[in-house]
């Protein structure tokens, strides 16, 4: 085995502990899930659980739809099934009961693959150091997994080959487990093979429509800026200069000074025409990419902003732009509304996904419901296939997270 | 002439405020918003208003609603409604309750200092000053089907400049004929359209009305 073909089994061993740690996550969230459906399920025997039984169905579907965005991370997406039907009829529908067959898998058979996951590689370390610390310890004694009766320094030496095996084991064999462990999620939780095609022409349909309806949005600002900015400034110069000829012959100086406002809001015309065709397509984009324009960005901040990219690779145009978009929005918020004295901008991109994070230390309390700017923020990202999440708490600090998929 | 401005746009509105007052025109009040415009109707009782369509807070049709309703309180004002762009449907919902006193024009005509007071001195008189643009419009959009399509393409360009409200003499001026020619159109437009002489409704009114009418 070569050493980089070794570097790369320990890198697939070292994501593989990380999945069987998340799964041990959602494991527990399934222990808590099989504990609340029980409960409802035994009182609705004598009646009192009834009115919760809407509850459990919805308990099992939040642990599943954590497990299949967990899922989804790793491998092929796992689309998310329809809504749950109101009331009583959520106990009958099949997609529920395949869900509640995983909880109650994963939190069994799942919660002791994720321990295992995480001891072994524990009792390896523990029996790899013991000839450092064998001393410490009663004679005798040895770390975890070793069951015989350790004898001296030799006897520790001993311990430690048997801790390299161990070691192998894990390298070799976590991702194996991490598999066993995401298997009864993918077969479970992913939609029946029927379904799978119109659920997904169904999504497709409502982000299409999300699209159109932000490109309706986003024409109606562009019509609605030209006209209140541009339009409105070049009939003012019109006016003004109508007035001007009128002026000339009868007070020149008066003339004088109707032309040299005439001759501001032209300027101001220009100015507003240039704002708004940098908004339509930022040239800054074109030619330094998403990257550059952050900087530029944060650059032009009102509040101090810091910037943190790891862009490896370019998205397509319209991602970057609906990116970029978000911070400039985002950043406009930041200085109008939340006082803060610094802010925060990251952007990574990762398994074909482009991520921002925009976060303030200003007051919080950012509400989507009362700020049209986040709605709109939401409207973009979701036109993309992307999501919004966003916490602000009252008295802050306020952190945004934006999710694209990159479409290249 | 007692008039009253409603109009968002400061600069606009000011410029607007100056060109009249140094024509000598009492601008008694102006405003930027449907509210503080029905107030101010109401307080400085104008000859004139000229309104912006597109006012707070949806700035849409904010202007033609004021209008129509500053009108309905007061029968009596004359309206001159300025638009940065032709909206037919504006102009037809403006003239639902007749054109005398009306104007609907492109704010650019404002610069058009001379042909502006000539428009607006026309609409507090009792008359009518619709945008050629409108008009345009209209005609284009005009059914085959309509009585308009009996007219004849000269009598059709007669009763487009009566719709932008000039008198017989500036369209003589407009097309290059005699007044008597004019009268000799216009004559037979009536006609066609059947309104009688004896009609008590202004008959230029009326076939300016069935114009546009025509058009929708």
């Amino acid at each position: 085995m070569t050493p980089v073909n070794l570097m790369d089994r320990a890198r697939a061993a070292v994501d593989a502990l990380e999945r069987l740690v998340g799964g041990l996550g959602t494991a527990i969230l399934a222990i808590g899930t099989l504990i609340w459906v029980a409960a409802v399920a035994v009182t609705s025997v004598v009646g009192v659980g009834l009115p919760f039984a809407h509850s459990a169905a919805r308990a099992v579907r939040a642990a599943g739809g954590r497990e299949r965005a967990r899922l989804s991370r790793w491998g092929p997406e796992i689309i998310e099934p329809d809504p749950l039907p109101p009331g009583l009829r959520a106990a009958r529908d099949p997609v529920v009961w395949r869900e509640f067959a995983w909880v109650a898998v994963h939190s069994t058979w799942g919660m002791v693959l994720g321990l295992l996951g995480i001891s072994l590689p524990l009792y390896a370390v523990q029996d790899l150091t013991f000839p450092l610390w064998w001393t410490l310890v009663p004679p005798g004694t040895g770390p975890g997994l070793v069951f015989w009766y350790v004898r001296g320094l030799p006897g520790a030496f001993l311990v430690c080959l048997y801790g390299v095996f161990w070691l192998a084991v894990c390298v070799f064999g976590h991702p194996f487990l991490a598999r066993v462990q995401a298997w009864p999620g993918r077969r479970l939780l992913a939609p029946p093979a029927g379904a799978d095609l119109s659920l997904r022409v169904a999504q497709l349909t409502a982000t299409r429509a999300a699209a159109l309806d932000a490109h309706a949005a986003e024409l109606r600002r562009i019509e609605r800026s030209l006209h209140d900015g541009a339009q409105n400034r070049l009939v003012a110069v019109t006016v003004l200069l109508g007035a001007a000829r009128r002026q000339v012959a009868r007070d020149p100086e008066g003339a004088d000074e109707l032309l040299e406002r005439a001759q501001g809001a032209a300027e101001q015309a220009l100015a507003e025409l240039r704002t708004v065709v940098k908004t339509i397509l930022p040239p800054v984009l074109d030619g330094r990419g998403l990257d550059g324009a952050l900087k530029a960005l944060t650059a032009d901040s009102g509040v101090p902003c810091k910037l943190e990219v790891d862009l490896p690779g370019r998205c397509a145009a319209s991602v970057e732009a609906t990116a970029y978009f978000v911070v400039a929005e985002a950043l406009t918020n930041i200085t109008r509304h939340s006082r803060a004295t610094s802010a925060k901008v990251s952007a990574s991109l990762e398994n074909r996904t482009l991520r921002i994070r925009v976060e303030d230390d200003g007051r919080g309390g950012a509400d989507e419901a009362n700020g049209s700017g986040i709605k709109g923020i939401r409207r973009r990202v979701e036109a993309y296939d992307g999501t919004l999440t966003m916490n602000s708490p009252p008295g802050g600090p306020t952190t945004m997270w934006v999710e694209l998929p990159c479409g290249s | 002439m007692r008039i009253v401005i409603a109009e968002d746009d400061p600069l606009l509105r000011e410029g607007l405020a100056l060109l009249l007052r140094a024509e000598g025109l009492d601008v008694v009040a102006t405003t930027d918003s449907p509210e503080p415009f029905l107030e101010a109707v109401d307080k400085h009782e104008p000859d004139v208003a000229i309104v912006d369509v597109r006012m707070p807070p949806t700035h849409t049709d904010e202007g033609i609603v004021a209008a129509v309703e500053a009108r309905r309180r007061r029968p009596d004002l004359a309206v001159l409604v300025l638009s940065a762009y032709v909206e037919q449907a504006f102009a037809t919902d403006l003239l639902a309750g007749g054109a005398a006193k009306l104007g609907y024009l492109l704010k650019e005509r404002v610069g058009r200092v001379e042909e502006f007071l000539v428009a607006l001195h026309r609409v507090a008189d009792g008359g009518t000053a619709i945008d050629p643009e409108v008009v345009g419009l209209l005609l284009a959009r005009q059914r085959p089907e309509s009585s308009l399509a009996r007219l004849s393409p000269r009598e059709r360009d007669v009763l487009a400049l009566m719709a932008e409200g000039l008198g017989n003499t500036a369209i003589a001026d407009k097309l290059v004929v005699t007044e008597g020619a004019v009268h000799k159109h216009i004559r037979s437009i009536f006609a066609k359209l059947d309104l009688a002489p004896d009609d008590r409704a202004d008959r230029r009114v009326t076939a300016v009305l069935r114009y546009l009418e025509a058009a929708r």
